[in-house]
């Protein structure tokens, strides 16, 4: 098979389109999943409900961005500012991902895995921008290099 | 502090165009604007090599150290 760098960003935006798929049915079936998962006891399922809709808002924040962020890779613009700032926000989105999972943590324990892992997450994203930053301004050093 | 770049005075001295300049150097109009306009960040020695020979002069004829 022929790889080269168009396909693995046509391929990167595909698993794009998957993921918001899957979102989609997370969040369509949110109400029957967490019944199903609590057995409908008590009011535990309603939380769940809670926190699956306010961590799925940054989940799209994030696919969004990240749409853009393959967009402008596809087009070659890589080392621009726009995509410090869409890397920035899918940072605080994990970020913010965490948060609601640790809140999650009060009535089901196993979320402090989930939030441990947006956390870190949001640590590697913060990272790669800050690489991006980096090289943007050594980018624009050597575009006014004569 | 900054460094000035005098090209455009050089050029003058030895009645040479842009368009001309920049194809006897080998470097584009468009980065040979960058230079004369002072927006450059820097300037690899191969180029202020072609400079000056082309326009017959010092680097320090072309770059001016200048103090606040």
């Amino acid at each position: 098979m022929n790889w080269n760098r168009n396909k693995s960003v046509a391929l990167s935006r595909v698993c794009l389109i998957v993921f918001a798929a899957m979102l989609l049915c997370l969040d369509a079936g949110a109400y029957w999943f967490s019944r199903w998962f609590f057995s409908a006891e008590g009011s535990r399922w309603v939380f769940l409900m809670i926190t699956v809709y306010s961590a799925s808002i940054f989940a799209w924040i994030c696919l969004y961005m990240l749409w853009r962020l393959t967009g402008n890779i596809r087009k070659g613009e890589v080392f621009v500012r726009e995509n410090v700032t869409y890397l920035r926000a899918v940072s605080w989105c994990c970020a913010a991902v965490g948060v609601i999972c640790l809140a999650s943590v009060l009535y089901y324990l196993s979320f402090a895995f989930v939030a441990i892992a947006a956390g870190f997450m949001s640590l590697i994203v913060r990272i790669v921008k800050n690489v991006f930053d980096e090289a943007i301004g050594m980018k624009s050093e050597l575009d006014l290099t004569v | 502090m900054e460094i000035l770049v005098n090209l455009d005075v050089m050029m003058a001295r030895r009645k040479i165009s842009s368009n001309e300049l920049a194809e006897r150097v080998g470097i584009t109009p468009a980065n040979l604007s960058i230079l004369k306009t002072g927006k450059a960040k820097a300037i690899r020695f191969s180029t202020l090599m072609a400079l000056c020979r082309e326009l017959r002069c010092q680097p320090g004829d072309i770059l001016e150290y200048k103090e606040n």
